[in-house]
């Protein structure tokens, strides 16, 4: 039956058994790999990819360094930097769109051409205007991201907040700056956050792109580096590491949802 | 006629016109409204109503003539008019109490006085969520202060928007058909605690003070507009125009202004005693078949004062 729902217990049951069939079916690529070939490390065994981990927390000799901590501390601080002003920079840009038409006119055309344009076709030119430091890698993720949300918040600031529910805020004395922070704002709060969701995915694209290409610590950085030198067993505990802090993100930005705005999608 | 000297007049509309590129909407449109009337507008479909509501609000200001609340001219909207939509009455992410606090918090403080002296505004919130809660245990909402619009019926929602317009004291309430999209029901349970708030001006005058709600009702239910309010003006734009019908009409006017009867909340409706005023307006307001000179049944203060007495 379409949309009948199941019980918590049993949304649970199924999201572990998905996982563990996952795990099950990479566990008889890897022995059916390693019967023909028990040398191989594209496809490693779960104790190979032990291996890698304990290869990747172990501090390294002479350096010292422990290079899990030095890949997620460049790559997180880039991540998170590149977000914050694209999201700023989205709000302000979505914001203003939504709530002036002079704006909204001179800043559509330029957005939804900039949306258009992948980041990563954009290498050489950031090489040339940024230059290979910090921020270039904001760059990437900064240009990727602003104009997709801005359109999206502009869209929500646009047709969510109904022409009625301002002529309100004004006939109970709101001033410009009042209708847009405590109405216009607030109204567009989850769709926000929900964009921002969906903008996680294309944020980390772009910068393990950038970090595969020019950089010399970071995620992708170490993807390329081991890759190169077939260690899977580093690449796919990598992966997965990307994989699990994206849902992590994921899950902290649903729940500030939940928190921020208990009114919506009940 | 113009009201007498010395009537409390909230609002004016003088000579007010308004029109959409070639589309003429309003006419001419000339009317006084007493402090403590309640007044229903009512009209067939396209005659402009919304248009004349907005005019008033302050959102589509009249192309000719003007809007004067208590003698000034209205450029824009402000908390002196509260207005009640049929639709996105409220705020969907505020809860009741925080939907009736809202103006009070607008109204009394701005963004830098709540960031900068945030010690006073949080004992300043406490006073108007005070107020808010006692409106809401007014209209009958005291048991759904924490609910999120989403979470209450359209009746609910209704009650909570005119809290919202009331705790601001407006010279003027604007009703845009507020009950239009309820059941019966409901209905006719706010009609009830509208006419709550024409009994407070009724012990208002009595008592020699201003009364303290003014009331302009868009309905296009007749018998919402005859039981809820004194004075009923119906705007149309089937009138007769420099004696050649309807056809050349140069928008919509107002062709009836005539007092209505008036109730007591608990008494129940009786709609034969307003069945033969009810056919009148629909002959003069809705019937293009005979377009009434606009003068003819606009005589709601000639009327009053050959009556002799106020209408309480």
């Amino acid at each position: 039956m379409i949309r009948r729902p199941i019980k918590p217990g049993t949304r649970i049951t199924l999201a572990i058994v998905s996982v563990l069939v996952l795990c099950g079916i990479y566990t008889l690529l890897s022995v059916r790999q390693h019967h023909k070939n028990p040398n191989d490390t594209t496809i490693p065994t779960w104790s190979q990819i032990g291996e890698g981990i304990k290869k990747s927390v172990t501090p390294q000799p002479g350096s010292g360094e422990i290079i899990l901590w030095e890949d997620g501390v460049a790559t997180y601080v880039r991540l998170f930097e590149g977000l914050f002003i694209a999201v700023g920079a989205a709000l302000v840009f979505g914001i203003a769109m939504g709530c002036y038409a002079p704006v909204e006119a001179v800043l559509q055309t330029p957005l939804s051409i900039a949306a258009k344009i992948p980041p990563t076709a954009m290498l050489a030119v950031f090489f040339v205007l940024v230059g290979i430091n910090q921020g270039f890698f904001i760059a990437m993720i900064v240009f990727g991201v602003t104009p997709t949300l801005a359109q999206a918040i502009y869209q929500s600031a646009k047709k969510d907040v109904p022409e009625e529910l301002l002529n309100k805020a004004a006939t109970l004395g709101a001033s410009q700056g009042e209708q847009i922070w405590n109405v216009v704002f607030k109204q567009v709060l989850p769709r926000l956050i929900e964009s921002v969701r969906l903008q996680i995915g294309p944020a980390m694209v772009f910068l393990i792109a950038a970090e595969y290409v020019v950089a010399d610590v970071g995620f992708g950085y170490r993807l390329r580096l081991e890759g190169r030198k077939v260690n899977f067993n580093i690449v796919y505990f990598y992966l997965g590491l990307l994989g699990a802090s994206g849902f992590l993100i994921d899950y902290a930005l649903l729940t500030a949802r939940r928190k921020l705005c208990p009114w919506f999608g009940r | 006629m113009n009201p007498p000297d010395g009537s409390d007049i909230v609002i004016r509309l003088d000579g007010l016109s308004h029109w959409f590129g070639t589309n003429r909407v309003l006419h001419n449109l000339n009317l006084s409204i007493e402090r403590g009337q309640m007044v229903a507008v009512v009209g067939p479909s396209g005659c402009g109503k919304s248009t004349l509501l907005r005019a008033i609000l302050g959102t589509h200001p009249p192309k000719a003539g003007s809007v004067l609340m208590d003698g000034k001219v209205v450029t824009s909207p402000g908390f002196d008019r509260g207005i009640v939509y049929q639709r996105y009455s409220l705020y969907e992410f505020m809860t009741a109490r925080e939907n009736v606090a809202f103006g009070l918090m607008l109204r009394h403080t701005t963004i830098p006085f709540r960031v900068f002296k945030w010690g006073t505004w949080r004992m300043m919130k406490k006073d108007h969520i005070r107020q808010a809660e006692e409106l809401l245990v007014k209209v009958g909402l005291g048991n759904a202060m924490d609910k999120y619009p989403a979470e209450m019926s359209g009746g609910m929602c209704q009650r909570v928007a005119i809290a919202q317009a009331l705790v601001m004291r407006p010279k003027l309430l604007l009703l845009d058909e507020p009950f239009g999209a309820l059941d019966e029901a409901t209905r006719e349970d706010l009609q009830r605690m509208v006419l709550t708030l024409y009994q407070e001006n009724t012990r208002a005058k009595i008592e020699g003070k201003p009364p303290p709600h003014t009331i302009l009702l868009v309905t296009h239910e007749l018998n919402e507009a005859l039981y809820i309010c004194d004075r009923v003006l119906g705007l149309s734009q089937y009138w007769n125009y420099q004696g050649a019908g309807h056809d050349s009409c140069p928008g919509a006017t107002i062709v009836y202004d005539r007092a209505a009867p008036t109730f007591e909340p608990n008494t129940p409706r009786e709609f034969e005693q307003f069945v033969a005023q009810r056919d009148e307006i629909r002959n003069i307001v809705f019937e293009p078949e005979n377009p009434p000179d606009p003068e003819t049944h606009r005589d709601f203060w000639t009327r009053r004062q050959t009556a002799g007495s106020v209408n309480v």
